[in-house]
């Protein structure tokens, strides 16, 4: 039964590649869909930035164009070098778009950074949260999950390639670092991204909404290869997580290999 | 107002020297900064011309994957088949940052004007230090001969990005001689340019013409003038990234090496972008600073207005060049920088946005009520205010964190700053081009080519760089070889191939410049006359065009500011609307006062 599937994989594997090919119904123009549960924060700055830099745009454009329609040779130049009044005017201007503008995107920003995304001590602590170890190399992506130990470094640990799996609605914590190059690990669907440095453990967080399988992305220049560091992530509901995550480490523990030190690259999980 | 010990000492500090006769002191090793201006002008444009081929070789390859190069690939690709190979595209976009910013618009937009237009719009016989000027101009040459003959050597040239980021910079990412002659080559052009900014920083506080006080001098020469206190402070720094990379790269050592390949502990990769981007935040301004001095100046002098509070913008631009340094952390958000640290400079960030709203506002109100001539030069003047917009406007994406946990290595992150600093800084160096190549050589340029090329230019800058913002507001990273290994980029093939469609047009419409280029300076076009546009400042109103080796007879004495156009005392007086920085009106003195009785 374990040997045959394999070779039921392998079909399997293809055919999914094969529906992967095919463009996504989301895919196109606008940002790929998001299936996180903090990403409408990000997107909710994103249009409020548009909104604001489109206003500010079609403004300014607007008193361009009057100016060139009406003020061109025929009109005599106004003689001032700018007034009290007009310099007034402009820095009223400017006031208002930044603390309309800037000093919001500030705000939110602080709370959404400080309570979401890079909120690792917290999250940390939650017991429900999964944590991964990613390590990156040219062109790759190693994930390691403690198994059920809670511990990494030890023979029951899961090693993936280029394939990351979690469960859906739970905080993920995931430590990222890098054996060769700088590397990044970009996840469009659910708005997060984060440098793999070498010498160096980063961190990385987000919550899937939504099962399904969806691409991990290399965000950095990592060589020529770097466009094929590609990558799928899984969210799986719990209980098809929970048999993924069983299963993978009883066949760990058969396959572990203590003489092969080039597959014990794990850290101890640092806290924040 | 100076008094006339003052002018004599000028005249005893800066004396007439005949000029050279040989060759060699003439056009070789000239320390005339008039011709050490047109030597950064060709060795700029050449390489703006390699760097912009490169751009057309990333086009083809996002827009037609996989398939033969027309033209280009049998002349350079012939090796591969004529394709690009995901090895040789790493190259190409790596040499096409580099080039574009060190090798092309760097020499363009200070190497050129900042050396003619200093001594001539502060009214100087030459730079403070014309040796040190030759050596800059030769050093650079030099650093450019190391870029080409990086293209030579086994491997090819550099490929790790025009950031350089280690490991991937060293041996770890990137072996072959290629990547050492190329940091190589930006250790000698940091060497050129502290050279050029402190000729640049001297001459501007030591060498300016009596009554050319601060609060007098064109916008241009503040624009420069500040780019080279940024180039005095900040390319040292990229030097010693530089060099300790170098280091790294050919004695063994491991100052940013770290993962498998290091040694005891090794070094620290992030220690390279702190020391990169504290120079490389400052150098985005470095490149915009000029034009937007070069900006503000033809805005005046084509609305035949006033600049609209010239104070607010002057104090503005110092403003943004001391705040430049501290916000090069937005460029690391994601890093894993400490978040309080990330919030500094994200406050920063946010803030730079306000002198920059002040001097992009004060051209508007500069036009606004002006009496506006549509020459090329204000063209293209205008055309830096719009791109230059866009790319600001953009920019308030990416200087916040949560934004950038989407955008941030994105093409969204290409296209602003090709909006900023390919756009509007081409784009403020032809404004800077058209309006003082008369004053360079003698002669205009074809104004009906220039207004084709102008249009080439704003049409394809806007759609391209656009296609970039749309495709990055999308998700897609940058620097990929194929971006379609992605499932949701997919969707992106059309957009993608569209915008290299419209990018082959915008380079095909360089030409039109090429060609009105040589015309102007080779073939017969009519003398320009001394003032052609009928301006205020030094250069156009007190010599000739081009100006003899010694720039004026005498030294000429400002009594007013840069931009008095459409003074109605003027007008009566010497019936027209401008008046020069250094034209004595006795009248003027008087007609206030009567103007004020009346």
């Amino acid at each position: 039964m374990r040997r045959a599937r394999p070779l039921l994989a392998a079909p399997l594997a293809l055919a999914a590649r094969q529906a992967l090919a095919a463009p996504l119904p989301e895919s196109g123009f606008g940002m790929p869909r998001d299936v996180s549960a903090d990403g409408h924060l990000v997107d909710w700055l994103i249009h409020y930035t548009l909104v604001a830099a489109t206003i500010i745009f079609v403004v300014v454009l607007a008193v361009m164009i009057w100016s060139f329609a009406r003020h061109g040779r025929g009109h005599l130049a106004e003689y001032t070098h700018g007034s009290k009044a007009s310099a007034g005017v402009l820095l009223g201007a400017i006031g208002f778009i930044a603390v309309a503008v800037d000093g919001n995107l500030f705000y939110r920003t602080l709370v959404d950074m400080n309570e979401v995304f890079w909120n690792f001590g917290a999250l940390e602590k939650d017991p429900a949260a999964v944590r991964i170890e990613v390590n990156a190399h040219q062109w790759a992506w190693l994930a390691r999950y403690p198994g059920p130990d809670g511990k990494f470094g030890t023979e029951d640990d899961i090693v993936t390639l280029d394939d990351i799996r979690v469960p859906v609605g739970v905080p993920v914590v995931i430590q990222l670092a890098s054996t060769d190059v700088i590397h990044s690990l970009y996840l469009p669907n659910f708005r997060v991204k984060r440098d793999a440095v070498p010498g160096m453990v980063n961190w990385l967080t987000f919550k899937a909404s939504e099962p399904g399988e969806y691409e991990i992305g290399c965000a950095q220049h990592c060589g020529p290869n770097h466009y094929k560091m590609r990558g799928v992530l899984t969210v799986l509901t719990p209980e098809r997580y929970r048999e993924w995550v069983e299963t993978m480490s009883r066949d760990a523990r058969r396959a572990y290999d203590p003489e092969d030190k080039e597959a014990h690259w794990a850290w101890d999980w640092r806290s924040y | 107002m100076s008094t006339p010990a003052q002018v004599m000492e000028q005249v005893e500090t800066q004396p007439i020297h005949p000029p050279p006769t040989s060759f060699w002191r003439k056009y070789v090793f000239s320390i005339d900064h008039k011709v050490i201006a047109r030597q950064f002008l060709w060795a700029g444009l050449l390489f703006l011309l390699v760097g912009g081929t490169l751009a057309m070789l990333i086009r083809w390859q996002w827009g037609f994957p996989y398939q033969k190069v027309p033209i280009l690939g049998d002349v350079f690709l012939g090796a591969n088949g004529g394709l690009i190979g995901p090895a040789t595209y790493q190259k190409v976009f790596t040499m096409h940052g580099l080039i574009m910013i060190f090798f092309a618009v760097t020499p363009v937009l200070i190497g050129t004007f900042g050396n003619f237009l200093i001594p001539l719009m502060i009214g100087a016989r030459d730079m403070a230090f014309p040796k040190l000027n030759m050596y800059s101009f030769w050093t650079f040459a030099l650093s450019q001969a190391l870029v080409v003959a990086s293209f030579l050597v086994d491997l090819g040239t550099a490929g790790a990005g025009w950031t350089t980021y280690p490991p991937l910079a060293t041996n770890v990412g990137t072996p072959g001689t290629g990547q050492t002659l190329v940091v190589a080559a930006l250790f000698v052009t940091g060497v050129s340019s502290t050279m050029g900014a402190i000729n640049y920083v001297t001459t501007v506080i030591r060498l300016r013409a009596p009554g050319m006080t601060w609060m007098r001098l064109p916008l241009t020469i503040w624009g420069l003038w500040l780019t080279a206190i940024l180039n005095a402070l900040f390319i040292p720094v990229l030097g010693s990234a530089a060099l300790l990379l170098l280091l790294d790269r050919s004695f063994g050592t491991q100052f940013f090496i770290a993962g498998a390949a290091a040694v005891r502990g090794g070094g620290d990769p992030i220690l390279y972008q702190h020391l990169f981007w504290i120079f490389g935040h400052p150098e985005v301004y470095i490149m915009i600073l000029p034009a937007w001095g070069i900006v503000g100046d033809v805005l005046a002098f084509f609305a035949r207005k006033p600049h609209h509070w010239y104070r607010g913008s002057v104090w503005a631009m110092v403003a943004v060049t001391v705040l430049s340094a501290m916000v090069y952390g937005h460029h690391m958000f994601m890093t894993g920088m400490s978040p309080l640290l990330g919030e500094a400079f994200m406050l920063f960030t946010l803030t730079i946005s306000v002198p920059s709203m002040v001097v992009v506002l004060n051209w508007l109100f500069t036009i606004w009520k002006g009496s506006i001539r549509f020459t090329t030069p204000m063209l293209f003047a205008l055309g830096t205010m719009f791109v230059f917009g866009v790319g600001g406007l953009t920019g308030l994406f990416l200087g916040d964190i949560s934004m950038d946990l989407y955008l941030h290595d994105t093409m969204f992150v290409v296209g602003h700053f090709h909006f900023t600093m390919a756009a509007a800084s081409f784009m403020g160096a032809m404004t800077g081009l058209y309006f003082w190549l008369p004053k360079i050589y003698g002669r205009k340029l074809d104004e009906r080519l220039g207004k084709v090329h102008f249009w080439f230019s704003i049409v394809g800058f806007t759609v391209v760089f656009g296609g970039q913002l749309l495709v990055g507001w999308a998700g897609q990273q940058r620097r990929l070889f194929d971006p379609f290994q992605y499932t949701f980029i997919q969707g992106l093939r059309g957009l993608n191939q569209w915008t290299s469609i419209f990018a082959f047009v915008l380079f095909a419409g360089q030409f039109v410049f090429v060609w009105n280029f040589f015309k102007t300076v080779f073939g017969k076009a009519e003398a320009a006359g001394r003032n052609p546009w009928e301006v205020t400042t030094l250069e156009w109103t007190d010599t000739t065009s081009p100006p003899p080796f010694h720039n004026f007879d005498v030294i000429p004495v400002v009594v007013r500011g840069p931009h008095e156009f459409a003074n109605p005392d003027v007008k009566r007086l010497l019936g027209r609307d401008w008046v020069g920085q250094a034209e004595k009106v006795p009248a003027l003195e008087e007609a206030p006062a009567a103007a004020a009785k009346a």
